[in-house]
């Protein structure tokens, strides 16, 4: 692991393989969109716009993981204070906050044909717009603060903190009476969607899984990039 | 089969936003990886 976290070997490794991930993200998302959009039927209560969920579900839970790794590459740059993790973490959070974004607006496009309204204080909204605030407030603090060293620190605490958020978003729905549904994909008892849906869903799962893998290459290439800008134009001006 | 009646509007809106927004972000995080590689290519020039 410590032989991947060497930013040479990183850059190297990253566009070997980038041009197989973008590849695969498209072929995901062209099978994804065909299942969610054309192959599948609709749901017998809500009709046409339970198609919504093929890209709300998705967006929701890349939202949540993307927070997970976050907070998991934060603790290691506290532990290790090592630069690729903080660029890893730092880099993760604005496309954790886009989808963390999606799936509050899909979901709040989906309400008002299913529940009457855009929005409700319920515990799963809610849980999840302070996910989104968590988010907003982790890239701020890394825009704001001038010093890097500084930005880091305060950025890796944001993150392990707010972790804590991710287990409340999940089971908000077990824990307290909500107007968003119950869990309904990984449940104890299986999956309660059938399987005519199911694999579009998971299919669209694996479109954005792909599609942050890309991104967050590439956003990784380009930090890399601008630390080392950064460094070369520090060292130009120290050797005046 | 009858789009107007089966709430097409949200569905094409959810959609749309989804579309717009990651390709955003992505062009966003390209255009940002291609000016910093260019930026360092000429420093190091």
């Amino acid at each position: 692991m410590q032989k991947f976290a060497n930013p040479v070997v990183f850059l190297k490794l990253a566009n070997a393989v980038l041009p197989w991930v973008w590849v695969l993200t498209a072929l995901l998302f062209a099978i994804g969109l065909y299942g969610a959009l054309v192959s599948t039927p609709p749901d017998a209560v809500q009709g046409e716009a339970m198609r919504i969920m093929y890209i709300h579900v998705p967006a929701a839970w890349m939202g949540l993981f993307v927070y997970v790794l976050m907070a998991g590459f934060s603790a290691v740059a506290l532990v290790y204070r090592h630069p690729l993790a903080d660029a890893a973490a730092k880099t993760a959070a604005p496309l954790g906050a886009m989808f963390c974004f999606l799936a509050l607006a899909t979901g709040s496009i989906w309400g008002k044909p299913m529940w009457g309204t855009w929005w409700v204080w319920d515990a799963r909204l809610t849980s999840m717009f302070v996910l989104m605030l968590l988010y907003m407030g982790y890239v701020a603090v890394w825009n704001a603060i001038d010093d890097p060293h500084l930005a880091a620190k305060i950025a890796r605490i944001i993150a392990l903190v707010g972790v804590i958020n991710i287990p409340i978003v999940k089971f908000s729905v077990d824990w307290w009476n909500t107007l968003h549904q119950p869990a309904s994909v990984f449940t104890m008892k299986g999956s309660k969607i059938d399987p005519s849906m199911l694999w579009a869903l998971l299919v669209m799962a694996l479109a954005y899984t792909f599609l942050f893998l890309a991104l967050h290459l590439v956003s990784m290439r380009s930090e890399i990039a601008a630390r080392k800008l950064r460094q070369l134009r520090s060292n130009e001006i120290g050797a005046r | 089969m009858d789009w107007a009646a089966h709430n097409a509007g949200y569905v094409l809106a959810a959609y749309g936003l989804s579309c717009v927004g990651l390709v955003a972000i992505a062009l966003f995080i390209i255009l940002q990886d291609r000016k910093n590689a260019k930026a360092l290519r000429q420093q190091k020039d």
